[in-house]
């Protein structure tokens, strides 16, 4: 099974909401799957808030290592889709 | 009344700024993970809402972010770590934790969006903190 790089568009979508509330982003900025949290101004410490404010909204627990790998919001919707199937598995 | 004392072992300092900052990630994600015993423990969930606990962890530390000394920012940590565990062990009380984390300069953080506006921004920066 290869690397899944892309999340469905619905988890894609969640995840930019949650991500301009955390970073309380102007109305009008455009988040999309292929933005990275540095462009939009997110530290490393906003990038770990981030992280944990999916954990607890698809209720998943990110390790580590993964955790590390999220660049672009379309990583962070990769993983989610990949732990939460993993989850209801 | 035995307080379960979480092991206080202090371990060894950090050899770089790169595994100080792991292990302030690292703290961040256990205080984060801890948000929910907390909210339970105190009866938070009318007051306050996960994400704003999250966020004002964060401001904390990022208030020294400007540190590069390993040394310094396993102080930090330890008193960091510290903290958490008195509150996560009830050894705090709701209005301790209330009047530290929940309620900022003016008010409950979540109520005061609309009070300064006659205020300019320059006083607004003024009042919250030294820099800006």
């Amino acid at each position: 099974m290869g690397p899944v790089r892309h999340g469905k568009q619905e988890t894609i979508e969640k995840v930019c909401e949650i991500v301009k509330n955390q970073l309380a982003l102007a109305e009008g900025t455009t988040v999309t799957g292929e933005t990275k949290f540095v462009d939009i101004g997110a530290d490393s410490l906003d990038t770990v808030e981030i992280v944990m404010g999916l954990e607890e909204a698809f209720n998943i627990t990110v390790d580590e290592s993964s955790a590390q790998e999220i660049q672009t919001v379309d990583d962070a919707a990769a993983l989610i889709d990949k732990l939460v199937s993993e989850k209801d598995a | 009344m035995a307080f379960t004392m979480r092991a206080v072992k202090v371990p060894p300092n950090s050899a770089s700024l790169e595994e100080a900052r792991h292990r302030v990630f690292d703290f961040f994600k256990q205080a984060c993970r801890s948000i929910p015993t907390v909210m339970e423990i105190y009866n938070l969930e009318d007051v306050v809402t996960p994400a704003q606990l999250r966020s004002s962890i964060a401001k904390q530390i990022r208030q020294n972010q400007s540190i590069t000394n390993p040394k310094v920012i396993d102080m930090l940590l330890f008193k960091g770590t510290e903290e958490l565990n008195n509150i996560v062990e009830h050894a705090k009380q709701r209005h301790h934790v209330i009047g530290q984390y929940v309620i900022g300069e003016q008010g409950l953080l979540q109520e005061t969006g609309s009070k300064d506006q006659a205020s300019s921004e320059f006083l607004k920066k003024f009042y919250t903190s030294n820099y800006f």
